[in-house]
């Protein structure tokens, strides 16, 4: 497999990553076709991500269709929305045997029937490998058992096999929006009217900030600010008649680098829906979070209050940062990495180096969609830096880097935790899913207050690395 | 024994008896042995990899997407590292996507072997299908055997697709397949014994701390320790375990597979004991293994110094269960076969034990064990409440409270034995805290001693209605 830079990229890029993978639309899908054969990956399947997708619709009930072991995804994707169980369902049809030589359709009909006694308004119906490889047709059975059924039924072809979970992502929400615009949904008036401007959020949820709620709710908060409604988010405690709202939004906003722009682009070719913020890393640090604020002040015809917003939120970071202490020893001109998906992993690169004086000698991403590998090659040439780039990195590919890198400091997960316990790194900050640290308040990365976040959980990091292990002596008393 | 009819709410009582009639109307087919809907165990693709990850420098490479291969990492690997001080270990696969679907993927297979072999430098690789290469028909045992020649490491293939099994099975096929691992019974080392049967330690009902306690015993009467197969052993152990003295399992349910088989085909004595709750059983298990090794003399003193030992928790014990009513509730823990050994040691002590929701999908997936138990005459009274086969997760875990509840009530003596999911409104001992591990052997009486004392001590304080809305939902505020 020849192993050549994709446009855009240093030469220093692409270990381990072949041309197909670079050139090609979409980087976590099915199309990739990664030059090792060998992987120890990061996320999960398209199953995964569609039942995320799913299961930010408020009191929803997702039916995988599919083996028993499947479901335990479903389950994961269930803590990953934040959902209650005491309104959200998941069932699954545990295909054994039997249903892959002779096809599962019956036993899926059985289920939905019997679903009839839980109290939902909609049922996704989210396929796996196997029904998919033997042929089930859920669309299909979807469609013959709605007359049957007193919730909707939607059928999204998932298959494990299509792609990651970022690409499940896409999947699901472009059956949504083909779902909604297939059907009559209740009457909840057009979103362009009433005079603020209406916007829709797509794929918060393809983010690794493990309380990647907060910075939606940041960004819901800075567009009310600036005189905006949001008319959906797909998908996170969405109520079911906002998905009807969707294609008479003025705008959407893609709240991910690594899944929704398939969706938003679905959204501007159907409905005229034009995306904003599109072209910008996301807002981490000082720089991104005032170009962020300035296109959406811009956009809005509030950019007196953006430059307001930014004005406060700078002078807060500054005099609390004054006020509790920022530690800068360890910081100043270190050594770094960065191990993420491309929704943290790009935009906190220059709040490393601008803001933290850090050096970032590497980044590995995990996932990312189209145009994120061009977006990091700017950011690297702006801020000056020469650092090595993996895209699409597995578990291995990250620790032989950065083993041979040898930064001071790694921006990344509990796993990086593990892998550089035998390597001479002495900082590991554990930002990004997944992480053993229990936060039970969602805590933004996005904006000022995200900005504190981050470095109150640096700091944190850094202070457990130097208490000591030993104890020399015992006390006294 | 109450008569059920006495009961009030006599209709959410799906069955009340003994555990022979139910495994009769089980047999029978009166009672399905099927789990409902909402309700999915792992695969049998999850369960094997359960048990080849407690073998050390073992590199796993799956035959799947990467949705199963995360899956099991996340789940089983990074706490499972964490809690027993292990480093991480790669989790690779071949992340099989369309094209593989449609053209196979063997070729692939062997690649990913090769660099596996090349990356990690393992002392095994262990070759797991998914669904996606089970059903393609791909063939991973002549891979295997390919792969086994070229790269001069031992390569094992089970075949684990989710769809071929119950999770039972995934134990049981990656049990035997370690058999293949096996040298020939030669020269039998003297006073060496296997413990066999764990998987790679905190599952849901395997503690690290049981184990301990299960080894400190043997080696207090002199017996060496092979290997715990899979609790992190090494390939040289299951190459030698045939040359062991006798086998002993820390829970007869899954160590029996793997003794029958190494009994039928090595010869290796079997030491057929269940799980060693309280002292009888602790005896019994501790003369199971001493008695075979001609070593019953320094056992029996063992026994009389370590029962000597904990005099005082057993007279707590017998204080605080004589003439109570036990009730053992398991649909959220501590699982069947625990219940039963609990049931055993609660009348082992004075009190009539009753043993709550032993789901018939649980007694069809036990049943060797489940005869073994009543073979050796363990007959407890059972009862299944309607609740346990509603549809929901919620609805399930609301109902058995509400019914647990109300069977508490029926007795003025009950002390309840369980998860503190559950709050009846009488005495309960947690069965759940770390703290309490291990719940096996001398030290485990002493925990249970611990537990039962407190259990009684607040019998009287009501659940927070923190707790009663969070777990019960807002009717029960």
């Amino acid at each position: 497999m020849q192993r050549v830079p994709a446009p855009g990229c240093s030469g220093r890029c692409c270990t381990g990553v072949n041309m197909a993978e670079h050139s090609g639309a979409y980087m976590g899908g099915a199309r990739q076709d990664g030059a090792t054969r060998c992987h120890d990956p990061y996320l999960r399947c398209a199953l995964y991500g569609a039942a995320q997708t799913a299961l930010g619709i408020r009191g929803c009930c997702v039916l995988s269709h599919s083996p028993q072991g499947c479901h335990q995804l479903v389950d994961a994707a269930f803590g990953w929305q934040n959902a209650d169980y005491t309104e959200t369902q998941t069932l699954c049809t545990k295909l054994c045997e039997d249903e892959i030589v002779h096809g599962g359709e019956e036993l899926l009909v059985r289920t939905i029937v019997e679903a009839r006694e839980l109290d939902v308004p909609i049922m996704f119906v989210l396929t796996a490998c196997g029904p998919e490889i033997v042929g089930d047709d859920i669309v299909a059975v979807c469609e013959e058992m709605r007359p049957q059924v007193d919730f909707q039924l939607v059928p999204i072809p998932c298959a494990g096999f299509r792609g990651d979970q970022n690409h499940g992502i896409d999947l699901a929400l472009e059956a949504l929006l083909r779902y909604v615009a297939s059907t009559d949904g209740p009457s909840t008036g057009d979103a362009r009217t009433g005079g603020s401007a209406s916007v829709c959020l797509i794929a918060p949820h393809a983010n690794a900030n493990p309380t990647w709620m907060a910075d939606l709710a940041w960004v819901e908060e800075i567009l009310a600010r600036m005189g905006a409604r949001v008319t959906a988010v797909l998908s996170h405690d969405t109520p079911l008649e906002a998905l009807w709202r969707v294609p008479s939004a003025d705008a959407c906003i893609v709240l991910s680098h690594d899944a929704g722009q398939s969706a938003a682009d679905l959204l501007a070719e159907q409905y005229g829906v034009e995306q904003w913020c599109r072209d910008l890393p996301l807002p981490v640090g000082f720089t991104h979070t005032r170009n962020w604020l300035l296109e959406l002040g811009r956009r809005l015809g509030a950019e007196a209050q953006a430059e307001a917003m930014i004005a406060q939120g700078e002078a807060m970071v500054v005099q609390t940062c004054r006020r509790k202490g920022l530690q800068q020893s360890a910081m100043h001109r270190a050594p770094a990495a960065v191990v993420a998906d491309a929704t943290v992993g790009i935009p906190i690169v220059r709040f490393m180096a601008e803001d933290m004086e850090m050096i970032p000698r590497l980044v590995c991403l995990r996932s990312g969609q189209a145009g994120t590998a061009g977006m990091l090659q700017d950011e690297l040439d702006e801020l000056g830096l020469d650092a090595r780039v993996i895209h699409g990195a597995d578990v291995y590919q990250s620790k032989m880097a950065l083993a041979e890198v040898g930064p001071e400091m790694v921006v990344g997960s509990q796993i990086e935790q593990h892998a550089v316990a035998e390597l001479d790194i002495p900082y590991v900050f554990r930002l990004v899913n997944p992480t053993s640290r229990y936060r039970m308040i969602d805590r933004a990365y996005w904006g000022y207050v995200g900005m504190l976040n981050l470095i109150e959980f640096i700091q944190n990091d850094w202070r457990d690395r130097y208490r000591s292990k030993h104890r020399r002596y015992k006390a006294r008393w | 024994m109450p008569d059920p009819t006495s009961l009030s709410s006599k209709d959410r009582i799906a069955f009340h008896g003994t555990l022979q009639q139910l495994l009769g109307k089980v047999e029978s087919g009166e009672m399905v042995p099927k789990l409902q809907a909402s309700h999915a165990p792992p695969c049998k693709f999850w369960t094997a990899f359960q048990v080849i990850n407690g073998i050390r420098h073992m590199a796993p490479v799956i035959h799947g997407p990467k949705g199963c291969t995360y899956s099991v990492a996340s789940n089983y690997k990074m706490g499972s590292c964490e809690y027993r001080g292990v480093p991480l270990e790669p989790t690779s696969c071949t992340a099989q996507n369309e094209a593989d679907v449609v053209y196979g993927g063997e070729g692939k297979l062997l690649e990913a072997v090769r660099e596996a072999d090349q990356r990690y430098h393992p002392d095994l690789i262990v070759i797991l299908s998914c669904c996606c290469s089970g059903i393609i028909g791909d063939d991973v045992e002549t891979i295997a055997e390919i792969a086994e020649q070229e790269v001069g490491t031992k390569v094992l293939a089970i075949r684990s697709e989710g769809f071929g099994g119950d999770f039972r099975s995934g134990y049981e096929d990656a049990f035997r397949a370690l058999m293949g691992l096996m040298e020939p019974r030669g020269e039998v080392r003297k006073g060496t014994i296997n413990i066999i049967g764990a998987r790679q330690g905190p599952t849901y009902t395997e503690w690290t701390e049981d184990l301990d306690e299960l080894v400190r015993l043997v080696r207090a009467i002199g017996i060496e320790i092979n290997g715990v197969l899979c609790g992190g052993c090494t390939l040289e152990q299951i190459r030698r375990a045939p040359s062991a003295e006798l086998n002993a399992s820390w829970c007869y349910d899954w160590g029996q597979k793997l003794g029958d088989l190494m009994e039928e085909r090595f010869g290796v004595p079997y030491a057929r004991t269940g799980q060693p709750y309280g002292p009888a059983a602790t005896e019994e298990w501790v003369m199971g293994v001493a008695e075979p090794l001609g070593l019953e003399g320094r056992a029996r003193e063992l026994i009389d110094e370590e029962t000597a030992a904990v005099a005082d928790e057993l007279d707590v014990l017998r204080r605080c269960f004589q003439d109570k009513t036990a009730l053992i509730e398991i649909s959220e823990f501590p699982g069947p076969i625990r219940a039963l050994s609990l049931a055993r040691m609660a009348e082992e002590f004075g009190a009539h034990p009753i043993v709550i929701n032993l789901h018939p999908y649980t007694v069809k997936e036990r049943m060797p064990s489940i005869k073994f138990l009543l073979d050796e005459g363990q007959n407890p009274e059972v009862i299944l409440t309607e609740g346990l086969f509603s549809l929901g997760s919620f609805n399930v875990s609301s109902s058995t409270q509400r019914e647990v509840e109300m069977i508490a009530a029926q007795y003025d003596d009950a002390i309840y034995v369980g998860s503190p999911l559950r709050q009846p409104g009488v005495p309960q001992m947690n069965m759940t805290t770390i703290t309490g591990y291990p719940q096996y052997g001398y030290a485990g009486i002493r925990n249970m001693a611990r537990l039962v004392t407190s259990s009684l001590q607040h019998a009287a304080r009501p659940r927070s209605r923190l707790f009663r809305q969070v777990l019960y939902g807002g009717e029960h505020g």
